[in-house]
């Protein structure tokens, strides 16, 4: 009873976040695809020259790689205030806090999905028609969700603790937008040090996704195999971390 | 004929608490521990309208939040004598402004520990004691902070947890609906329910509790009848406040009404 209590709670407030979203702006809904558009338009202005790429097929090479790197940081960094945000809440109720980032990973999920759909659509467009590898896009999918719940989690505990942690968190993906392969090829990359950049489960995804999207391959399953056993491991990390300090949290933060 | 249970549905013993300094390198001092309770001990039965008195500061809140699981003593035990729900009544804490009341009440309700399927079936009464009519379709963000009230009361009364904290507050909203809310709580006290209700007036504790719990600088003073425990307060402290019915201020979330 209580496991479908929960996720009601989850979903009822991902639904609250969703509609205060689109009331806070004035292009609402409008700005899920805005968003990865515009960060489309600035990359390809400052590395299609760069690359020495060009077209309509390096606008859908980023597009993916966009769009699926702004569904992890969106999500993971949404979360890591999450629960923070909502201690008033947790002084009333004995709640896992697991809850609070889970509604930010989902409102971030929702996101993704809609804009997916335009991303795929535009690929018709410009003439990548779907292909029997389409069939592997939900393991895909399932691995950047089980990657974002493994980061969500154990962030929105440790920065309630420790507020420095959302600098740095921020900090990281920064860095690790410039390291995830979103405006550059996997074979650009060194053979040396391409343990290294795999060691980033992001990258083995984009490089996943734009397997199926735009070359009708099948995903990269070693690196998506490895990001899914650490995220897994991590995960439970992060969960059990949440079991500790269900009943302690509060006392480092209550008045 | 059996004999009344007397196995404490609730039973505190040397219970301590200290809140924790935050985690900071450079603050000046660092073991900034407060120790709100020291050594509290006593019993919970099914069905006791228990008041727990005490003066501002003497640990009654974080008592309150011990009862309600929302953390746990550092020192002594808390045993609760079978899987019960124990919650505070919380008006509004938790609503979100994008959310229509109806949405609000299912919500809210499922946060103080009912199904989804059990608030569905409530709604009608929800709306009607609430008195929000059209309102009750539109966005918590468009209410006043005494429709607020209103809501969360309503669904409070709708969401009966096994035992009932309650922090001061009887009655909320204007005079009307104060009247209302007020006799709401009252039949709480005088039906089987299990009622805490924690003061600093023991005018309060005398009139609706039976017995009570005295909280002085985090121990328990004295347990006892109400009317017994609201004595003895009286004999030693001039109450801080004047009595207080009425609870006016609304609580919102971060997204709620601008």
């Amino acid at each position: 009873m209580n496991l479908s209590r929960y996720w009601n709670i989850v979903f009822y407030r991902a639904l609250a976040g969703v509609k205060a979203e689109s009331r806070q702006n004035y292009l609402g809904y409008l700005w899920y695809l805005l968003e990865p558009v515009l960060s489309t338009v600035i990359l390809y202005f400052a590395f299609a020259k760069v690359m020495g790429r060009g077209g309509a097929d390096y606008v859908m090479f980023l597009l993916i790689g966009l769009t699926t790197w702004q569904w992890y940081e969106g999500a993971c960094l949404q979360a890591a205030s999450s629960l923070k945000l909502k201690l008033h809440i947790l002084q009333h109720f004995d709640l896992p806090k697991f809850l609070f980032p889970l509604v930010s990973v989902l409102v971030s999920t929702w996101k993704f999905v809609c804009v997916s759909g335009v991303v795929v659509a535009s690929l018709m467009v410009v003439g990548h028609r779907p292909g029997l590898n389409y069939f592997y896009l939900p393991a895909i999918f399932g691995c950047e969700l089980l990657l974002i719940l493994s980061v969500a989690i154990p962030l929105a505990v440790i920065v309630t603790y420790v507020n420095d942690a959302m600098t740095l968190a921020t900090s990281s993906f920064r860095i690790l937008f410039f390291v995830s392969g979103i405006f550059f090829d996997t074979d650009k990359v060194p053979v040396a040090q391409r343990g290294l950049f795999y060691a980033n489960p992001i990258a083995g995804i984009i490089e996943s996704f734009r397997n199926v999207l735009l070359k009708d391959l099948p995903p990269n399953w070693d690196a998506l195999l490895r990001g899914a056993v650490q995220s897994t491991v991590v995960l439970a990390l992060g969960l059990w971390l949440c079991h500790h300090i269900n009943r302690r949290i509060m006392k480092h933060v209550a008045p | 004929m059996s004999l009344p249970d007397t196995t404490p549905l609730i039973a505190l013993r040397q219970v301590g608490l200290a809140y924790a300094s935050p985690l900071t390198r450079f603050a000046p001092a660092r073991d900034g521990r407060v120790h709100a309770l020291h050594d509290v001990s006593f019993d919970v039965f099914e069905g006791d309208k228990l008041g727990v008195i005490g003066r501002n500061g003497s640990g009654k809140s974080t008592l309150m939040r011990i009862l309600a699981r929302i953390y746990d003593p550092d020192t002594g035990r808390v045993r609760f004598g079978r899987k019960i729900h124990v919650q505070m009544l919380s008006l509004g804490v938790g609503f979100e402004g994008s959310l229509t009341g109806r949405e609000n009440a299912v919500l809210n309700g499922m946060l103080l520990g009912k199904s989804r399927a059990h608030m569905l079936g409530r709604l009608a009464g929800i709306k009607e004691f609430s008195e929000l009519e059209d309102f009750f379709e539109m966005p918590v963000a468009t209410y006043s902070a005494g429709m607020v009230l209103r809501l969360g009361f309503s669904v409070a009364m709708e969401t009966d947890p096994d035992v009932l904290l309650i922090d001061e507050v009887l009655g909320v909203g204007d005079a009307s609906f104060a009247r209302k809310s007020q006799d709401a709580l009252v039949a709480r006290f005088s039906s089987k329910m299990t009622v805490i209700m924690i003061s600093h007036d023991p005018t309060i504790i005398g009139t609706f509790c039976t017995r009570a719990v005295w909280i002085d600088a985090g121990r328990t003073r004295m347990v006892g009848t109400a009317a017994d425990v609201a004595a003895a307060y009286q004999k030693t402290s001039s109450p801080d406040a004047p009595p207080r019915l009425h609870h006016q201020s609304g609580r919102l979330d971060a997204d709620a009404p601008r």
